[in-house]
């Protein structure tokens, strides 16, 4: 049980002067480009900002898939280089084993760190117990819901007791009903274990809700637009949604990141353009009557 | 109760019932072709009925030497399908891991995979130095390369992000491997070793019809050779069946290693 303990705070994440580009024939493509990040030990941080802004390459590099092309990602003041249990990960696409059992899935981690079988056991029973799964442990992933499969998924990564936990958009397939249960029950365990996280997402509400902190994006290559604290009470309550000061905060965030997605959608849109282009087809097709 | 059991399970009631009757029709058309002895285009003059096929059948479960012959049949599968197996899929599973590998060994595979296994009977005959060995080696080549081939398509599919999943675990290399690349192909290496197993048959016949002495082709070729019209038919049903069994045994051990696909 050492594992779901609470310790000193650790997980003090940083990105430093980060760069990241891919090569191409055509030459470099920039991503993500002078970016500088932190999460606090035991912090909540989100980061949302227009679709293919990179934030899901960032958070790649902090698990150690990706290797930055300038500037450096530490961990409690050690470098990255490669993925590790250390920091844990939580993927959209659930991503559990299916010739596991959820309770298999559960102890992979601590088997791969050579725990013995009955130990590793009963630690997954006691995480699965703790996210309401007890009476799913044998069950193969291919008969659980989204939701229940994002919670094996949340409690696989959190086995090995990781100083930092990544996600990212776990809740991006979820219905919307589920996704507040999902929220709740990744903030009763954040709580819990006091441990960072780094939660990356397209949802500004989501963000608001779960974070101590947010970063912003720009459009590609994505580079932090605005860092912006959020300082509504906790524990926190769906009710507080309502509440003018998350109004507000929504809405300052809103007008930042739709100013990003029009610039990466091209430009506002031509209204006067369009007023002016009339075009009555007549049976032709539009090729014609241009 | 019994209603209710019916009502529960018809569409399996109706499949086994119409897979009955069409036997019997079968059975009946066999029967009726060979009574009347048809002459349409083909010939029926010679073709033995069904009676006398089971005639044949009961005298043979009785000699020792036609179940010789189909344990001859069996050990060959049995060691050519092994060691096709034994081979090919960890062959398979290294070269769908280590790019190097794959390209140095693929293009040679691509270049003997299209020569059928019975192609190889002369060159198995100047090979090996009993018929024996022959008779196994081209058994192992009819499913060597399905079971390779399916090996490989398995590794090709492995999601990327399950390894990623199993690296921010604590997964290294070995473990990866073990936990990851090897579950996830292995539903389509159970679907090389069925095809394997059944090209395993195909070539384990023509080899012993060709080259053999015993086993169960060797016995069919026998027969017509002979002019026991009966055994014919008997050894053909016995490949038949025997082709079955075997396929039916890699299935279901499929289903026992991968409990977690559907039924």
């Amino acid at each position: 049980m050492s594992t779901v303990e609470a310790r000193p705070p650790q997980g003090h994440v940083e990105v430093r002067n980060f760069a990241l580009s891919y090569e191409t024939i055509d030459g470099a493509v920039s991503a993500v480009t002078e970016t500088d990040i932190h999460v606090k030990p035991g912090e909540f941080v989100s980061i949302v900002g227009p679709s293919g802004c990179g934030k899901s390459t960032l958070l790649n590099a902090v698990a150690g898939f990706l290797k930055p092309t300038a500037g450096v990602v530490t961990v409690d003041g050690e470098k990255v280089n490669g993925p590790s249990a250390e920091r844990g990960m939580v993927f959209q696409q659930y991503s559990l084993f299916p010739w596991k059992t959820v309770r298999e899935n559960v102890e992979f981690g601590l088997k791969m760190r050579g725990m013995d079988r009955s130990q590793r056991e009963r630690a997954a029973r006691t995480l699965l117990g703790l996210a309401g799964l007890e009476a799913f442990e044998k069950h193969y992933p291919d008969r659980l819901s989204g939701g229940m499969k994002q919670r094996v998924g949340i409690v696989r990564a959190l086995a090995t007791g990781p100083k930092v936990l990544l996600l990212d958009e776990p809740f991006g397939a979820l219905d919307a009903q589920t996704r507040v249960i999902m929220q709740q029950i990744l903030t009763n365990m954040w709580q819990r274990l006091r441990i960072s996280v780094l939660f990356v997402t397209h949802d500004i509400d989501e963000a608001i809700f779960l974070s101590d902190r947010v970063y912003c994006m720009t459009a590609r290559p994505g580079s932090i637009k605005a860092e912006i604290p959020i300082p509504l009470e906790r524990p926190r309550q769906q009710s507080m949604m309502m509440s003018s000061e998350f109004l507000a905060l929504r809405r300052g965030l809103m007008s930042l990141i739709r100013e990003e997605s029009l610039k990466a959608m091209g430009g506002e849109i031509n209204d006067s353009a369009m007023q002016g282009l009339n075009i009555e087809l007549h049976g032709h097709s539009l090729a014609e009557v241009l | 109760m019994l209603s209710r059991w019916i009502r529960l399970n018809s569409e399996r009631i109706r499949a086994v019932l119409l897979g009955a009757i069409s036997l019997v029709l079968f059975l009946a058309a066999w029967h009726l072709l060979t009574r009347y002895r048809v002459v349409f285009f083909v010939r029926f003059t010679n073709v033995p009925s069904p009676i006398a096929v089971y005639a044949s059948f009961v005298k043979a479960i009785h000699d020792p030497h036609f179940l010789m012959h189909i344990a001859l049949s069996c050990r060959r599968i049995f060691l050519g399908f092994s060691l096709a197996a034994l081979v090919g899929v960890p062959l398979g599973l290294v070269m769908g891991r280590f790019r190097l590998v794959h390209e140095a060994i693929f293009p040679v595979a691509e270049v003997l995979r299209p020569i059928p296994a019975i192609a190889w009977v002369p060159m198995a005959i100047m090979l090996w130095p009993s018929n024996e060995q022959s008779i196994v080696f081209i058994t192992f080549l009819g499913s060597f390369f399905p079971i390779l081939v399916n090996t490989l398509h398995g590794m090709s599919l492995v999601d990327p992000v399950l390894v990623r999943a199993a690296q921010c675990l604590g997964a290294r290399e070995r473990a990866i491997f073990r936990e990851v690349y090897f579950p996830s192909s292995l539903p389509h290496i159970f679907t090389g070793l069925t095809v394997g197993m059944g090209v395993a048959w195909v070539s384990l016949i023509a080899a012993e019809m060709i080259s053999g002495q015993y086993g169960i082709g060797y016995f069919t070729w026998e027969a017509y050779s002979l002019v026991q019209y009966a055994d014919i038919a008997l050894g053909m049903i016995t490949i038949g069946v025997l082709g079955l069994l075997s396929s039916l045994l890699v299935r279901g051990i499929g289903t026992l290693v991968m409990p977690w696909g559907r039924a």
